[in-house]
């Protein structure tokens, strides 16, 4: 029967995959459970008057539970595994429903942001190792209840795909980790006592301590990569041939964040000059950061505005970038859901259109002010200008009077202490990076392509 | 103590010039914005420019002046006992030598008016830097200037600082901390003590040279042969070229007397080419030449394995109304279009199978009548006008005309861009009738 069936949800191999990821999960759970016997304590629990007056249990109990279902899930997985089709531990279809209906690069972008936004609001709650453990947990469960998707593991269990996956918890792990040492900092500071940095300034000898962790790490990473080779293998495909593009053809994944951003901008505006804006700027950082407080340790609350601003160039605009494009995009870049098919034929409407096709057409109904055939550049300049005066106009308000606005309002603190040079390079870099996000709005609210399109002069923006 | 300095004073009335007198006569003068570190670095250079600063803040008339001088003489008479006279000829050679100043009367003022030019008193590098430039560029005179105070009335004669201007001492008269007249006073003292007894030794020597003991700041680097160029041979192209001319020129008189004398001028000369520096030259310039050579011959090569730019695709019932053919895409990269839905005219043009955003190769899709990119998602019409995804101009057409054969014949070398209204160009298409 298997072979009849046309994208076999399960497999074999799968189900017995899948029942030592469960079995590692038991085993974490159990190590947290006396992790938690021993720190978390005792709650009061009633169960609504079962209990009577309520009896201390201690958190453990639930940490014992749910490791308990887990070494279950995991017998259960590697006991039955022989038999795919019988098997009903599957993504829930009422979970997948929901999700691939949400699932636009609109709903994206705002999650993604909105999940940033959180992360800042309430970073003294998720940043406690027991908050921290419950999302691990949920991500695994999430992973691995969707690996039983067909689809999802089509694109997820790519070999290339599968370091992007482990990219993702890295940088999760490494945002929780700021985050958390800069919360207890803060803590620190608001109580009066020393920073964590300077109560455990205890220093170390390079030999032996440093150079035995570095030759632990080399062999550790060593054997990664050697699993890592042979488990995974090297996605080849076909010889490339000029006149056959793959579809979707994708960058590295570390570039994919670029090649989304490509399909806002004109090729010269994301390729060359965002590009170099942002190595430039990341550049400048040192020379338009005053801020003198965080050298050399954690914090959050004294450089809000550099750690925000950071971050959010990297979480959401490129790391989620990365995951759009590595997970999201299929055939002809178009957006597909994580549990839906990748059809070549998909057909979506992206019928995109400039500004000035806006301003003329549909604002003012009339044509757009036309070139006429053959004529001189003298001739065309006037024209051309007239037709995409609106973004013209509308670019130099964002990058030149935009600026000198906000010095004048939210930014004058920042105007006053840096002075004018720095201000302006501080100001642009920033209207620089949300150029991305506001172009990406734009097009998804009224599929605006370019705000300023001369393609007579191979000027778009 | 270990700051000693000297004045040379050029004494030909015999008066006794007493440098320790200078040093109070410039303590009291400081008296209003005492000296830092007084004491510890009593320098020419650092000594007027603290005169001058100070002068400057409080601006002393010529009679303040002249009454502290008269002061001073009372003291320096006082003190002459266990001072060390100095006495000097002018070195002749002395680039700083004072300008000649021939009275007291002038000489005070002189120096009451300098401050002008040394600004402020130092608080920042930057300060400091400038008052040793400023030091640096005319410290004579001003530095003269607390000496002729005490041997105004009987020194008309010029009078000499005592040489080399040190510099590093003003970093350290800036930095330090500020002193109450009483403890620079003390200091003096002390310094009076110390410095008086190391001073005469070193005084003897007429070629004066101020020791200092403190960190010297670094010396500007002066280059050392400065203005006198180096003497190398030169023998370059010039000296080439004239043997070769001579060789040359002797070689052709011997060819034309059928002198044997003048054959072997010619060939001596070519010899004297075979110098190691002719030799290089000669070695540079011929495996330049070779490569110049080369690299313009690797622009013609032997085989070009592109295709042609000029082919034939087929007469025109090959390509039926509203059809794309693929049939020329991976060969020569172009579709070859027949379609009615470009301005209503019914006709065929070859489209460029590049993509107008990023130059990936789109597919044209059946199902959806479209050209579709698999990079960034642009999409094309059949006519090539580009309507979805971020490609921001229609696809590229080029040339086509029917052959004498009555074949299509697809022109690559040359493409027509519709933004630039170039599509109305007759050669871009083949009206179908």
């Amino acid at each position: 029967m298997i072979h009849l069936t046309h994208n076999p949800d399960l497999t074999s191999s799968v189900i017995y995959g899948l029942g030592w990821v469960y079995l590692l999960m038991f085993l974490m759970n159990a190590v947290w459970v006396k992790r938690s016997y021993a720190i978390d304590g005792n709650c009061q629990l009633s169960l609504g008057g079962i209990l009577g007056k309520g009896q201390q249990i201690p958190y453990a109990t639930f940490w014992a539970v749910y490791a308990g279902i887990l070494l279950m899930v995991a017998i259960t997985h590697l006991t039955g595994w022989k038999n795919p089709q019988q098997f009903s531990l599957l993504m829930p279809e009422i979970l997948k429903e929901p999700i691939n209906r949400a699932s636009n690069p609109v709903a994206f972008f705002v999650g993604s942001t909105v999940i940033y936004v959180l992360m800042i609001v309430l970073r003294r709650w998720w940043t406690t190792p027991t908050a921290g453990w419950i999302l691990l947990n949920l991500s695994l469960l999430f992973l691995a209840l969707s690996v039983t998707d067909y689809d999802f593991r089509q694109i997820v269990g790519k070999p290339d795909n599968v370091p992007i996956v482990a990219m993702l918890y890295i940088v999760g792990f490494f945002t929780w980790l700021y985050f958390k040492k800069s919360v207890d900092n803060d803590d620190r500071r608001a109580a009066g006592r020393p920073l964590f940095e300077q109560e455990n300034s205890e220093k170390v000898l390079t030999w032996p301590d440093l150079v035995y962790t570095e030759l632990v790490c080399m062999v550790l990473v060593t054997a990664v990569l050697i699993a890592w080779g042979i488990v995974l293998q090297a996605p080849l495909e076909e010889p490339a041939s000029a006149a056959k593009t793959p579809n979707p053809s994708k960058a590295p994944w570390y570039f994919l964040g670029l090649q989304e951003m490509l399909v806002y901008f004109d090729p010269w505006m994301a390729g060359v000059v965002l590009p170099s804006v942002i190595l430039v700027g990341l550049m400048a950082v040192p020379y338009i950061d005053f801020n003198k407080m965080g050298n050399g340790y954690y914090t959050f609350n004294e450089r809000k505005f550099a750690v925000s601003t950071f971050l959010f160039g990297f979480l959401p605009l490129w790391v989620a970038m990365i995951v759009l494009g590595t997970f999201l995009r299929g055939p002809n870049w178009n957006f597909f859901s994580p549990y839906e098919f990748w059809d070549v034929h998909k057909l979506e409407l992206l019928n995109n259109i400039n500004l000035s096709e806006l301003f003329w057409i549909k604002g003012l109904g009339q044509p757009l002010p036309a070139v006429p055939a053959g004529a001189s550049f003298a001739q065309q300049a006037p024209i051309i200008l007239m037709r995409e005066w609106l973004g013209l106009a509308a670019v130099v308000f964002y990058l030149v009077a935009l600026p000198n606005i906000m010095a004048a309002t939210v930014f004058k603190p920042y105007f006053v202490r840096m002075g004018f040079l720095r201000y302006m390079v501080l100001a642009n870099l920033m209207l620089m990076m949300m150029s991305l996000p506001i172009k990406m709005v734009l097009r998804w609210a009224v599929n605006l392509k370019y705000i300023v399109a001369i393609p007579e002069w191979f000027f778009n923006i | 103590m270990n700051h000693k300095c000297f004045l040379l004073l050029g004494n030909s009335g015999g008066a006794v010039n007493n440098w320790l007198s200078a040093r109070e006569y410039v303590a009291r003068i400081n008296q209003d914005a005492p000296l830092q570190q007084a004491g510890s670095s009593f320098l020419h250079t650092n000594h007027s420019f603290r005169v001058k600063s100070n002068m400057e803040e409080k601006k002393p008339s010529t009679a303040d002046i002249l009454a502290k001088i008269r002061a001073q003489k009372a003291a320096a008479a006082a003190a002459q006992a266990e001072t060390p006279a100095i006495t000097a000829e002018i070195p002749p050679a002395e680039p700083v030598a004072a300008p000649a100043v021939t009275s007291p009367t002038v000489t005070a003022p002189v120096a009451a008016t300098k401050p002008v030019d040394a600004g402020p008193k130092p608080s920042s590098t930057k300060d400091i830097m400038a008052a040793i430039r400023a030091g640096g560029v005319k410290p004579a005179g001003v530095a003269a200037s607390a000496p002729v105070a005490t041997s105004a009335p009987v020194a008309p004669a010029p009078i000499v600082p005592a040489a080399a201007v040190p510099k590093a001492p003003v970093a350290a008269v800036a930095t330090g901390p500020k002193l109450s007249p009483q403890e620079m006073l003390q200091k003096m003292r002390e310094a009076k003590v110390a410095a008086g007894s190391a001073a005469p030794p070193v005084a003897a020597v007429a070629k004066v040279v101020v020791p200092v003991a403190a960190p010297p700041m670094p010396a500007k680097p002066v280059a050392a042969g400065k203005g006198a160029k180096p003497t190398t041979t030169q023998r370059g192209l010039a000296g080439l070229t004239t043997v070769a001319t001579l060789s040359g020129l002797f070689l052709l008189l011997g060819y034309l007397t059928d002198s044997s004398l003048l054959y072997g001028l010619g060939l001596l000369a070519w010899a004297a080419l075979l110098t190691p520096f002719a030799a290089a030259w000669t070695a540079i310039a011929g495996i330049g030449g070779i490569w110049t050579l080369g690299t313009a011959r690797f622009m013609f090569p032997n085989v070009l394995v592109e295709p042609p730019s000029k082919f034939k695709v087929g007469p025109l019932s090959d390509y039926p109304l509203n059809t794309v053919s693929n049939k020329w895409k991976d060969q020569f990269g172009i579709w070859i279009v027949h379609t009615d839905q470009y301005e209503g005219r019914n006709m065929i043009f070859a489209l460029a199978s590049v993509c107008t955003h990023l130059g990936c190769t789109p597919n044209w899709l059946d199902g959806e009548q479209k050209f579709k990119c698999p990079c960034h998602g642009s999409g094309f019409y059949m006519t090539g006008i580009n309507f979805e995804g971020p490609a921001p101009r229609p696809l590229e057409r080029m040339g086509l005309r029917i052959a004498g054969d009555g074949m299509l014949e697809v022109n690559k070398s040359v493409k027509y861009q519709e933004e630039m209204g170039q599509w109305a160009d007759a050669t871009s298409y083949v009206e179908v009738v």
